[in-house]
């Protein structure tokens, strides 16, 4: 999937399936006959839609046959930095209940700084800390919004 | 309803009061670092922080959010003259002469006459605002829901048929945009639909989550991969262009407000493609073409006159119409709604305080951009050499923050997470994303004005088709969609988005 024509490809085809399901959850939707615009006719619609734009591109590209560009995914080190950010990003959702907001959020910023740069380790403690305090005393005492305080709530 | 002094003045009088003026101060600050940041569009900044307006006053609450998407309009030139980094796409041909200017030691010219240019540009713009806003509001009285859907209709074939050579690409982004809006309930008779038996899909997907994930997060995402670092090199000398330089740019100021407020006016028009078109331009109208390119004054006033026409001229049909012409304004739009006001000629009529409250404040807050952007400079350029690697987790930190204070629900944040995959997706494969924001935000009024117009026609679908104004829309719509289909079939070209932007 390194050029573009094979991207379309590929994306044509994940899209009209989409569309498919779309299609499909649509007409599990119980209908009303009363109703001036019946509840599956905007889904069906727009499954359709989707259907159609994802089968057309998939074909348009498939018959392409000119100078075809290449997609610039990223090389091996920008394949791990991403993986490994979208890992912390994972942990860093999934963990702001348990440990609270501002616990989890000074351990992400710090560890994602760190990992990002690893000569910056004292800014990286240094601006994980502070976030974690601007989220506890900016949003959740001066502005007073529900977050998650999980381990400071004990 | 037309243009009146004494509600301009009641609006002045509003807007200069201690609590509007902080918030329209807080916005242009906010917009200006937005600006000046290249991780960080305006879309992305008004949807972090909508959610957490909603403990201020509705109009301080629009005045800062509007005042974040004019003040991107001025930062995103600092980083583009003076490291060559363009902090919004609309910056782009800024870069061009700006940080030719610059490398000459004459970037504290250039970005005095990008301040100067940006707020003569903003002023007339909203001049413009002021008169026309009021008269097409006049004209959109006579709108009833076919006038509306067709009107929408029209709005989401042009910012398609305007996605570059991606028609196909534009249509299914349009299509995901309508159908995350779709997953939950009917906005009319709160009927379930497409939520595959998953209880937290019920109420539905917020605008806000999609527009976060579809551009703060895909932005990390792609300066994670390519491990970006900023580096400072050009030193300032001076922030003032001479007498002369402002004379000679005061043509470009003048062209590049019109090409950016009357283009400002059209859906898809957004300022990343009409500060290109005003840069051509001058190019065209100059009569020694061969400097630009090579340091020209005027390459840099053109663009950064018509960014901030543009964002003035979009104010036009969102007021008047509730029609949003980009991303940054479709998210303003959800924060109208969420306040409970509806765009449209009705806010004329049922808030004019607050309407007029809200164009004042936008003459005040060019006037305040002016005196944060000439005499601080320095001080944004040094913002902007904050290191991406400390940069980016704090620009997660806020996307969590904002999706997670739309309803206090864990689901939004995993929604924001998933849409920022699916826009890092659309970039590496060239979707455009605008067609997919503005499809989010207006699906709600597309599918309420669509069931209000069938029960006007009886399930007719010809309504639209026998009403002058609802026919005219609908004729632009299929026009610009036949205009789009016949540049694809004419050039052959792969499916490409033009250069997408935040903006």
């Amino acid at each position: 999937m390194r050029s573009q024509r094979r991207g379309d490809i590929v994306a044509g085809c994940f899209i009209a399936l989409l569309g498919a399901v779309v299609i499909i959850a649509a007409s599990r939707i119980p209908g009303d006959p009363e109703e001036r615009l019946p509840p599956r006719t905007l889904p069906y619609a727009v499954g359709f839609m989707t259907l159609a734009g994802g089968a057309g591109l998939a074909f348009r590209s498939w018959r392409y046959r000119g100078q075809d560009l290449a997609i610039k995914w990223p090389d091996r080190d920008g394949a791990l930095r991403i993986a490994v950010n979208l890992l912390l990003l994972v942990l860093y959702i999934a963990l702001i209940e348990p440990l609270g907001m501002p616990i989890v959020t000074a351990l992400y910023v710090a560890a994602a700084i760190w990992y990002i740069d690893r000569k910056r380790i004292v800014a990286a403690l240094l601006t994980g800390a502070g976030s974690g305090v601007v989220v506890y005393y900016l949003f959740i005492k001066l502005l007073e919004l529900q977050f998650p305080l999980g381990l400071l709530q004990r | 309803m037309l243009f009146s002094w004494d509600l301009l003045i009641q609006g002045f009088a509003d807007a200069l009061t201690w609590s509007n003026l902080l918030w329209a101060f807080v916005g242009c600050l906010v917009g200006t670092l937005i600006g000046v940041l290249p991780g960080i569009g305006p879309s992305a900044g008004i949807a972090i922080l909508l959610p957490l307006t909603t403990m201020i006053p509705p109009t301080s609450g629009i005045i800062m959010m509007a005042a974040i998407y004019y003040g991107a309009m001025y930062g995103g030139s600092t980083t583009a003259i003076v490291v060559n980094i363009p902090g919004e796409a609309s910056s782009v041909p800024t870069c061009i002469d700006g940080y030719e200017m610059a490398k000459q030691g004459r970037a504290g010219a250039a970005l005095g006459i990008s301040a100067i240019s940006s707020f003569v540009a903003g002023t007339l713009g909203l001049v413009g605002l002021t008169f026309f806003a009021p008269l097409l509001a006049n004209v959109a009285l006579a709108f009833g829901p076919p006038e509306y859907f067709a009107l929408m209709f029209m709005g989401l074939s042009l910012v398609i048929s305007l996605s570059g050579r991606a028609l196909l690409k534009g249509l299914i982004a349009m299509s995901l945009g309508l159908l995350a809006s779709l997953i939950g309930q009917n906005p009319l008779t709160g009927a379930v639909r497409l939520t595959f038996g998953w209880l937290d899909l019920m109420a539905g997907v917020s605008f806000i989550s999609v527009i976060i994930g579809l551009f703060a997060i895909s932005e990390v995402m792609i300066n994670v991969e390519a491990a970006a670092t900023l580096i400072y090199e050009t030193k300032i000398k001076g922030w003032m262009p001479t007498w002369k330089e402002i004379r000679q740019c005061f043509g470009a100021m003048l062209r590049s407000t019109g090409i950016g407020f009357f283009l400002g006016l059209l859906p898809g028009c957004a300022p990343a493609v009409t500060t290109f078109i005003a840069y051509d331009v001058e190019k065209r109208f100059s009569k020694t073409p061969e400097r630009f390119g090579k340091g020209a004054i005027e390459g840099v006033a053109a663009p950064e006159g018509a960014n901030n026409a543009t964002t003035s001229g979009g104010f036009v049909p969102l007021f008047a119409f509730g029609l949003p012409t980009g991303p940054a304004l479709a998210v303003l739009l959800g924060g109208l709604m969420m306040y409970g006001l509806q765009p449209g000629p009705m806010l004329f009529q049922q808030n004019p305080k607050f309407v007029w409250a809200v164009i004042a404040s936008m003459y005040i807050g060019n006037v305040i951009l002016l005196v944060l952007n000439l005499p601080l400079v320095g001080f944004w350029a040094r913002i902007a050499l904050i290191p991406f690697p400390i940069l980016g987790p704090i620009i997660i930190l806020c996307c969590v923050i904002g999706a997670y204070s739309i309803r206090f629900l864990m689901f939004d944040v995993w929604i924001t997470l998933v849409f920022g995959v699916i826009g890092y997706l659309m970039r590496k494969l060239s979707f455009p994303i605008a067609p997919m924001v503005l499809a989010t935000v207006l699906a709600p009024m597309l599918e309420t004005s669509l069931q209000q117009s069938l029960l006007i026609s009886l399930g007719s679908p010809f309504i639209f088709f026998t009403r002058p104004i609802a026919a005219f829309f609908m004729a632009l719509a299929f026009l610009s969609i036949l205009r789009g289909i016949w540049i694809q079939v004419r050039t052959h070209a792969p499916e490409i988005a033009i250069d997408e932007s935040d903006d």
